[in-house]
């Protein structure tokens, strides 16, 4: 590989290398799913997924966080310009799918777990 | 010797051999290579790549329901060694795989019959359409393309 194949591959790119750092790995799609589920069972109480006193280390103390993209915002302008927005919409319609799971990808090669103790 | 699946492709995994993540709920992903692995942290949906077992059962590319597939599983439950079981279950799997193999032709063969006719008919619709990009020095393909419009026409008055 030349020089400039190695730097035109997405690795080069300092945007792209610095978002897929496991530093900045952000919820999955399950974990939200899940939140969410938690929240519809405390009928729509979106407080238990927030830090019960001031986290410093946050945006806006922690206090305006979006559940279906896992992101703090600083106040609650920035919270509401986020929720208008495309990207958050876009979350809100894959999070409606059903999330997909280690069963799943075993189930398409016909790979199941069977624990009876009879013998064949 | 237990054989894991691969979360992304669904490829068997042999002891030794991918990666596996731990995510910080303690929930385990497992991937055959780099490639799912890296697929996986770009959080791409197995669902919609195009060459994941995935996709391609659900697209229905591959055979689904099979009784064929009833026999490969994970066992949590030992059991005893038996020299006549062994030797059974060798015969069983060479048996199993062949008449697998023989399904999956067949199924194959199913999913790709009638391609050859769609296309020509395709194909033809084409040529109909555009008719007037063909030069006027092409009158032979002209005359084919009439026969055949004329054939197919005969075939339709055949069955209404």
């Amino acid at each position: 590989m030349g020089r400039y194949a190695r730097s035109r591959t997405h690795k080069g790119i300092r945007d792209q290398y610095r978002k897929y750092r496991t530093r900045n790995y952000a919820k999955d799609l399950d974990q939200i799913q899940e939140d969410i589920k938690k929240v519809k069972e405390n009928g729509g109480d979106e407080t238990i997924l927030k830090p019960q006193e001031w986290n410093e280390d946050l945006p806006g103390l922690g206090q305006f966080y979006c559940i279906s993209c896992a992101k703090y915002f600083v106040d609650s302008e920035a919270l509401n310009r986020h929720q208008r927005g495309k990207n958050h919409k876009k979350r809100v319609k894959l999070l409606k799918e059903t999330p997909y799971t280690q069963a799943e990808a075993e189930a398409a090669v016909g790979y199941s777990t069977e624990n009876s103790r009879e013998r064949l | 010797m237990r054989l894991e699946k691969c979360y992304f492709c669904s490829s068997t995994i042999y002891p030794g051999h991918g990666t596996m993540f731990v995510r910080n709920d303690s929930k385990i992903f497992r991937f055959c290579r780099s490639k799912c692995h890296a697929a996986f942290k770009h959080k791409r949906n197995p669902r919609k790549v195009r060459w994941t077992k995935a996709f391609r059962k659900a697209a229905g590319k591959e055979m689904t329901i099979d009784s064929t597939f009833e026999f490969e599983k994970r066992r949590n439950v030992p059991v005893r060694y038996d020299r006549e079981l062994m030797a059974t279950t060798v015969k069983a799997m060479k048996r199993i795989s062949e008449i697998k193999a023989k399904r999956e032709r067949v199924f194959y063969k199913n999913r790709m019959s009638g391609n050859k006719e769609r296309e020509k008919a395709e194909n033809i619709r084409e040529i109909q359409k555009n008719i007037e990009l063909i030069g006027a020095s092409s009158t032979k393909i002209k005359a084919q393309i009439a026969k055949v419009t004329e054939k197919m026409q005969q075939n339709i008055d055949m069955e209404t």
